[in-house]
C-alpha cells in the first residue's frame, strides 16, 4: 500500500505540473474536451484507439485523453475543478462518484439515460447502480467486474487439488491442503489463501462473504452491519484465517497481490489485472467465481465510472454523451471489452462474442454474480474505513459482537450525514 | 601666551557605519521602502495571508471548493467540537507530540552537549551527519523507513531476527504503527533542533563554567545549574517548534500508513486532509484548521510565558 500511494503521489505532483484546464470552443474550431482516466495498462491503448476513432468521425469534437493514476485523478480533481481547469470527462473508481456526484460537481444524465441512441438500455444493472445518487445519474460505467478467486495451478496440482471448491466448507478445506507449514514454527511458508483483513481490493472481500451469507453492508439509507449473519460470517473467516491459518493476517490488498505473485499463496481474490501480474510472474493460474456461501454465490463489483463535470458548456456535455454512446455501441463495447480484460458492460453482448479472450469470456460468465459496492453512498470513505476496522479487528481476535455494533454506530452517523 | 583652551564643542560619535543621510520628499522615502517590501509581501499575502482569509470564510460555508457554497453560520466548529473522529483524532495527535517531543528534544540535547565538548573526535563529521536527515524531504524519508521496517524485506527486522527479536509487521500493529511514525519524525526532524541547541550552548559565556568550577560543581551540578538555565530560551524556542511539528504531523503518516491500522494513526492534519479532500467537505475542513491553529497558538503562548518567567527567575 505505502509504496503504491508514494507512486501515486509522485506521478500526480508531475501531473498537476504538467495538468492543463479543457477549453470550450466557441472560437468556431472543433469541441475540445480533455478526458482523465487511469488506464495505464494496455487497456489504455484500446481506450486511446476508441478516442482517436470518435475523433475521426466527428469533426466537431476533438477529445484529448490525459492519463493519470486513479489515485492522482482522485487527488487533483478537486483542486483542478475548484481552479475552473476541471476535465471534460473524468474516469474514477465507482465507489468514489458519488460523494463528487452529490456536492455538484457532474452533470445529470437522466437525459441522456432516456434515449434510444444512448446505447445504455442493456447496460449491467449492477454497474448503473453505481453511478446514481438520490435517484439520478450521473455518469455511464466504464468496467463492472466482480471480484474472482484467481488460483495457482501449480500448488494446486502439487497438493493434488483436481477440483475447485464449490462452497464456503469446501473452500476452507481446499485452502487448509494447500497451506504448508514444513518447519512446524507456526508461520506456514505457504498459505492456502490470502485474505486481507483491510484495503481489500476494490474494498470488496469482505462485503463479497458478507453478501455470500445473507448479510449486507448497507441497505439503502440504514446500517445494516450488525446482523446475526455477518457475526457469523465473521466467527468463520476469524477462525478460518487466524484458527486454521489458512491466509496470513494484517496484509491489506496490495500484499495480497504481492504473495499471490510471489507464489507464497495458493489463493487469491482480485481483479482481472491479476491475470497479467500471473502471467508477468510466471504462474499459470486459474480463474474461478468465489465458492457459494450457505446464502448465496456473490461478489462484490469493481466498478469504474466515468461522468462529465459541470464546468463544461453546453455543447461540451453534448459531445460527452455522444462519445458515452459511441463508446458503448457493440463494436466498441466488445472491443473494450477484451482490451481492457473486463467483462463486457453490456448484458446483450454474449460470452461466445468475447470469446478469444478466454479470462474475459470466464469473467462474462460470472458477471452476473456481482454486486454494486455501496451503490449511492456518498461518504463511502467512512463506511469503508469502519468495514475495514472491524474486519481488521476480528481477524485479530476482537470481540465480535461489540466490533459489529461499533461498526453499526460509525456506518449509520456516515450515512446520516 | 597660550590661548586659553576653548572648550570644544561636544560632538557626539558618529553611529558604527556612518549615517547616511536619507535623500527625498518622505513620501518618495516612503514609496522605495514598500518598493523593498513588495516582494515579499506579495508572496506572503497570495500564499499565506490569502489563503487563510479565504479558508476563515469557507469555515463558515458548507463548500467543496467548487460549485454550490451555502453560508451555515457556525455549524462546521460545532461538529469539530462533536464529531466522534475529531475526538480520536485529538488523543491521537496528543499521543503523539506526548512520544514526539520529550523524544526528539532530549536526543538532540544529549547530542548538542556531546558534540559540544572539544574533546570529542569527528567533531564537524557528526554535527554534519546528524544534520543530513533534515535536509532530506520527508515522503522521501517515510518511504525508505517503511523499506526499512518492512516484515518481508526490512533491514530492521531482518537484523532484528538475528537477535531473536520478532517486531512483526509494525505498521500493521495498533501498538506499534503510532511509535513508528513517531520515530520516522524524531529521525528526520532532530537535527534541527540539535543545531539550535549546539549554537545556544556555545553563546554560554566559559567565564560562568570556570566560576561553577572554582565553587567546585561536578559536571552534573555545572549541567544542572549553568547549562540548563542559561540554555532556557533556546529550550523554549526548541519546545515551541517540536510541538508545532508534533501537531502538523502529517507527511509520514500519510505515506507509511494512511492514518491506519483502523485510525490509530489519524492525526488532526489527516483528519483535515481526509474531510477535505476524500470527503470533499472544505467548509468542515477549514474550521477545523482553525481550530487546530487557535489550539496550537494558545499552547505556543503558554510554552513561552513559563519559559520567560523562569528566565526572570534567573536574571532576580
Amino acid at each position: 500500500m505505502t509504496r503504491k500511494r508514494i507512486l501515486a503521489g509522485a506521478v500526480g505532483a508531475a501531473l498537476a505540473v504538467a495538468a492543463t484546464g479543457c477549453s470550450a470552443g466557441d472560437d468556431g474550431g472543433p469541441v475540445e474536451l480533455t478526458f482523465w482516466h487511469g488506464y495505464t495498462e494496455a487497456d489504455g491503448d484500446v481506450l486511446q484507439g476508441i478516442v482517436d476513432d470518435f475523433n475521426a468521425a466527428h469533426d466537431d469534437v476533438e477529445i484529448k485523453t490525459e492519463l493519470k493514476t486513479w489515485d492522482s485523478i482522485d487527488d487533483t480533481l478537486l483542486t483542478a475543478l475548484s481552479a475552473g481547469e476541471g476535465p471534460g470527462i473524468v474516469a474514477m473508481p465507482a465507489e468514489r462518484l458519488p460523494v463528487y456526484a452529490s456536492r455538484g460537481a457532474f452533470a445529470e444524465l437522466d437525459d441522456f439515460y432516456a434515449g434510444a441512441e444512448s446505447n445504455t438500455a442493456d447496460l449491467n444493472p449492477g454497474a448503473v447502480a453505481m453511478v446514481e445518487v438520490e435517484g439520478a445519474k450521473y455518469g455511464v460505467p466504464t468496467g463492472f467486474v466482480p471480484l474472482a478467486v484467481y488460483y495457482n495451478q501449480a500448488l494446486f496440482d502439487a497438493a493434488g487439488v483436481t477440483a475447485f471448491p464449490q462452497t464456503w466448507d469446501e473452500w476452507t478445506a481446499t485452502a487448509k491442503r494447500l497451506t504448508v507449514d514444513e518447519d512446524g514454527d507456526g508461520t506456514p511458508e505457504q498459505y492456502g489463501a490470502v485474505l486481507p483483513d483491510h484495503a481489500t481490493v476494490a474494498n470488496g472481500l469482505w462485503p463479497s462473504l458478507f453478501y455470500a451469507n445473507g448479510g449486507a453492508v448497507v441497505d439503502g439509507d440504514t446500517a445494516v452491519i450488525d446482523s446475526p449473519e455477518n457475526a457469523a460470517t465473521l466467527e468463520y473467516w476469524s477462525r478460518a484465517i487466524a484458527g486454521d491459518r489458512i491466509s496470513p493476517t494484517g496484509v491489506d490488498g496490495i500484499g495480497a497481490d504481492e504473495l499471490f505473485s510471489g507464489g507464497k499463496a495458493a489463493m487469491t481474490v482480485g481483479g482481472p489485472w491479476m491475470a497479467s501480474i500471473a502471467t508477468e510472474n510466471g504462474i499459470d493460474y486459474g480463474i474461478a467465481a468465489l465458492p457459494a456461501g450457505p446464502a448465496a454465490q456473490a461478489a462484490s463489483a469493481i466498478g469504474v465510472s466515468m461522468a462529465v463535470t459541470v464546468d463544461t458548456s453546453r455543447e461540451e456535455q453534448e459531445a460527452a454523451e455522444e462519445f458515452f454512446s459511441f463508446f458503448l455501441n457493440e463494436e466498441n463495447s466488445v472491443a473494450w471489452s477484451l482490451g481492457s480484460g473486463w467483462p463486457p458492460l453490456r448484458t446483450d453482448i454474449p460470452a461466445d462474442a468475447v470469446a478469444e479472450n478466454p479470462v474475459v469470456a470466464s469473467l462474462t460468465e460470472i458477471a452476473g454474480t456481482g454486486r454494486p459496492l455501496l451503490p449511492g453512498v456518498v461518504n463511502s470513505t467512512d463506511v469503508l474505513s469502519a468495514v475495514d476496522e472491524l474486519t481488521q479487528q476480528a481477524v485479530a481476535g476482537g470481540d465480535i459482537d461489540a466490533l459489529l455494533a461499533a461498526a453499526q454506530t460509525e456506518i449509520q452517523a456516515a450515512l446520516d450525514e | 601666551m597660550h590661548a586659553p583652551p576653548t572648550a570644544r564643542r561636544y560632538r557626539p560619535p558618529a553611529p558604527l557605519g556612518g549615517r547616511r543621510r536619507a535623500t527625498g520628499s518622505p513620501a518618495g522615502r516612503n514609496a522605495r521602502a514598500w518598493a523593498f517590501l513588495a516582494p515579499a509581501l506579495i508572496i506572503i499575502g497570495l500564499f499565506v495571508v490569502w489563503p487563510m482569509v479565504s479558508a476563515l470564510r469557507l469555515s463558515f460555508m458548507d463548500a467543496s471548493g467548487f460549485g454550490r457554497e451555502e453560508f451555515i453560520g457556525l455549524e462546521n466548529y460545532l461538529t469539530v467540537f462533536t464529531d466522534p473522529d475529531v475526538r480520536d483524532a485529538v488523543l491521537n495527535t496528543l499521543w503523539y507530540t506526548v512520544l514526539f517531543t520529550p523524544t526528539a528534544v532530549i536526543a538532540a540535547l544529549a547530542l548538542a552537549l556531546l558534540l559540544n565538548s572539544p574533546r570529542m573526535p569527528f567533531r564537524s563529521f557528526f554535527r554534519t551527519a546528524l544534520f543530513v536527515p533534515f535536509v532530506v524531504s520527508f515522503a522521501v524519508a517515510a518511504f525508505a523507513w517503511s523499506y526499512l521496517i518492512d516484515p518481508q524485506v526490512g533491514l530492521l527486522n531482518h537484523w532484528l531476527r538475528g537477535m531473536g527479536i520478532q517486531l512483526g509487521n509494525v505498521l500493521e500493529d495498533p501498538d506499534l504503527a503510532m511509535p513508528a511514525v513517531v520515530l520516522v519524525a524524531v529521525w528526520k526532524l532532530f537535527g534541527f533542533y540539535f543545531v539550535i541547541f549546539l549554537a545556544g550552548l556555545q553563546d554560554i559565556p566559559a567565564s560562568l563554567y570556570e566560576a561553577a568550577r572554582m565553587d567546585g560543581a561536578g559536571p552534573w551540578a555545572r549541567l544542572r545549574s549553568v547549562t540548563l538555565p542559561m540554555l532556557s530560551n533556546t529550550m523554549a524556542f526548541v519546545l515551541v517548534f517540536a510541538m508545532i511539528a508534533a501537531l502538523q504531523a502529517f507527511d509520514q503518516i500519510y505515506v507509511m500508513t494512511g492514518g491506519g491500522p483502523y485510525g490509530h494513526t489519524q492525526t488532526l492534519v489527516m483528519e483535515i486532509y481526509e474531510s477535505g479532500f476524500r470527503k470533499l467537505d472544505i467548509g468542515f475542513a477549514s474550521a477545523l484548521s482553525y481550530v487546530l491553529l487557535i489550539a496550537t497558538l494558545l499552547l505556543s503562548l503558554v510554552q513561552f510565558l513559563f519559559f520567560g518567567r523562569k528566565e526572570k527567575d534567573l536574571s532576580s
